[in-house]
């Protein structure tokens, strides 16, 4: 995956699951939209979706860190990375 | 220092409707919400009871994302009948937040539908299933999913008392939040509970040949309490809430009352956990009219908990029999919808203050020919229109829990 079609899935999980439309790449979303640690820990599942491969406990515990969107696209061309 | 406790809303989602103009008209035409069994693709083709007390119409529900990710379907119910209740009692979100605001809120298990989805899970042996199990799994399926999705969404910082005693669950709920107002610790509580469709709780039933039967074909004819022909319990769905309220708090803002809480008992029969205790019940019932400090003649009406099954219906009889003779009137509501669970109590107390409230008794439904085992108790088997001041709403659980509730009308 390109880091475009990674923002392009980013996106779309979003706005679907959600309900999250067009979010700046640097908004604070905690902050901003009140994504909370419950919609973290479900961001991941579907991360894990997008990578087709689990992720490990500490490979979770490093995306509590994330703040923005960008900070998500980051994490995935990541892992996507090491998986590739 | 014990206070009086009023309420000041009410909200109900029942088999035979939602607003109460449509609740009232059931009972008044005699219709009944119990309808076949849905297909669950897990368990309905096995149930040999084929008939459910159903909510059959749609419920436009109103909660942003933020609220519904934790909600399974019995929290929508109960957020729902939360919501029209505090709306009705006009609660401000100040007071809400304001810690002398608390939820007593139960469900007889969760979600099920949840549950079932987390298992699905966990049994499909797949090596990434067990990393699907959503992290708002639990938070949607524990046990009191519905009391803290109402602190959630309403923002209530007061206490949360989650009772889970299966059919005597939001009986309990009533009786725990009148105590908690009563003896100061809060000045108003949302109360209540709620069930969704399940058929995890009708094989339960089933397989203790406690369900009806008979009727597969005819559901609006079952449950039919102390009725000769009754041949067992109707499980449903549904939620209630009640607003409780101190009452020179509810006076003071010009609060709308609908009735006065006076009293409540509860025991356990401290024996079987299926089968009634006549001694349990019977105490429980006096129980309540000791809290309330009122006699057994000055008492009106009673809802009984009357599930239509062979032996329970007979035992209430007999106890309701022992301490009030044949005075008040006695109806089993659960003729019109089934046993709707933990909602029961709640829906049960809400259709007896619109009782109240409109000056009418209404009968038992499906009860044609009186058990003579049953006769000994004054049976309402036709639509009166009599004033009901005092009522008794009694309910009584698996695991021996019995609860009554005494409420009166505002005077």
């Amino acid at each position: 995956m390109t880091r475009d079609e990674i923002q392009d899935e980013v996106l779309k999980i979003f706005k679907e699951a959600f309900e999250i439309e067009n979010p700046g790449l640097d908004d604070d979303l905690g902050e901003k939209y009140e994504f909370d640690s419950i919609d973290a820990l479900d961001l991941l599942s579907r991360i894990e979706d997008l990578l087709g491969s689990s992720l490990t406990q500490n490979e979770k515990k490093q995306a509590m860190e994330i703040r923005t969107i960008r900070h998500i696209i980051d994490y995935v061309e990541r892992m996507a990375a090491k998986r590739a | 220092m014990e206070r009086r406790v009023v309420i000041t809303g009410a909200a109900a989602i029942t088999p035979i409707g939602h607003e109460k103009d449509e609740i009232v008209d059931s009972l008044v035409n005699g219709k009944s919400g119990v309808a076949p069994l849905r297909d669950d693709d897990l368990l309905s083709g096995y149930i040999h009871s084929k008939v459910y007390g159903t909510v059959g119409y749609p419920i436009a529900y109103e909660f942003e994302r933020k609220y519904r990710k934790t909600m399974g379907p019995v929290s929508y119910y109960a957020c729902q009948v939360a919501k029209e209740a505090i709306e009705a009692a006009g609660l401000e979100p100040g007071f809400l937040s304001s810690g002398r605001v608390g939820v007593a809120f139960g469900s007889t298990h969760g979600s099920p539908t949840v549950q079932r989805d987390i298992y699905k899970n966990f049994f499909s042996r797949s090596p990434t299933r067990f990393s699907s199990v959503g992290a708002v799994d639990y938070l949607k399926s524990m046990v009191h999913t519905t009391a803290v999705n109402i602190t959630k969404m309403f923002g209530i910082t007061g206490r949360v008392i989650a009772s889970s005693t299966a059919c005597a669950t939001s009986s309990q709920a009533i009786g725990f939040g009148y105590e908690t107002i009563k003896f100061g610790m809060q000045d108003a509580m949302v109360c209540g509970g709620a069930d969704e469709y399940d058929t995890t709780t009708v094989a339960v039933f089933d397989n203790l040949l406690a369900c009806s039967t008979d009727f597969n074909e005819t559901p609006h004819l079952t449950p039919r309490p102390f009725d000769v022909r009754r041949d067992g319990l109707v499980v449903g769905e549904g939620a209630g809430a009640v607003i409780l309220e101190e009452y020179d708090m509810a006076r003071k803002r010009g609060a709308d009352i609908l009735g006065e809480v006076i009293g409540f008992s509860c025991n356990n029969n401290g024996g079987d956990l299926i089968l009634p205790s006549p001694t349990g019940v019977a105490e429980v019932i006096r129980l309540g009219l000791e809290n309330a400090g009122i006699r057994p003649d000055q008492v009106d009406f009673v809802s009984a908990h009357a599930t239509a099954t062979k032996m329970g219906d007979i035992i209430e009889a007999r106890a309701i029999h022992s301490v009030y003779g044949d005075h008040p009137y006695v109806t089993g509501l659960k003729g019109y919808m089934g046993h709707t669970m933990a909602s029961c109590g709640v829906i049960e107390t809400i259709i007896t203050l619109h009782m109240m409230e409109e000056g009418i008794i209404a009968p038992t439904l499906n009860l044609e020919e009186i058990d003579e085992r049953c006769a000994m108790i004054r049976h309402t088997t036709k639509l009166h229109e009599l004033p009901i001041r005092i009522a008794s709403v009694e309910n009584f659980a698996f695991g021996g829990v019995n609860t009554s509730v005494i409420i009166k009308r505002f005077e």
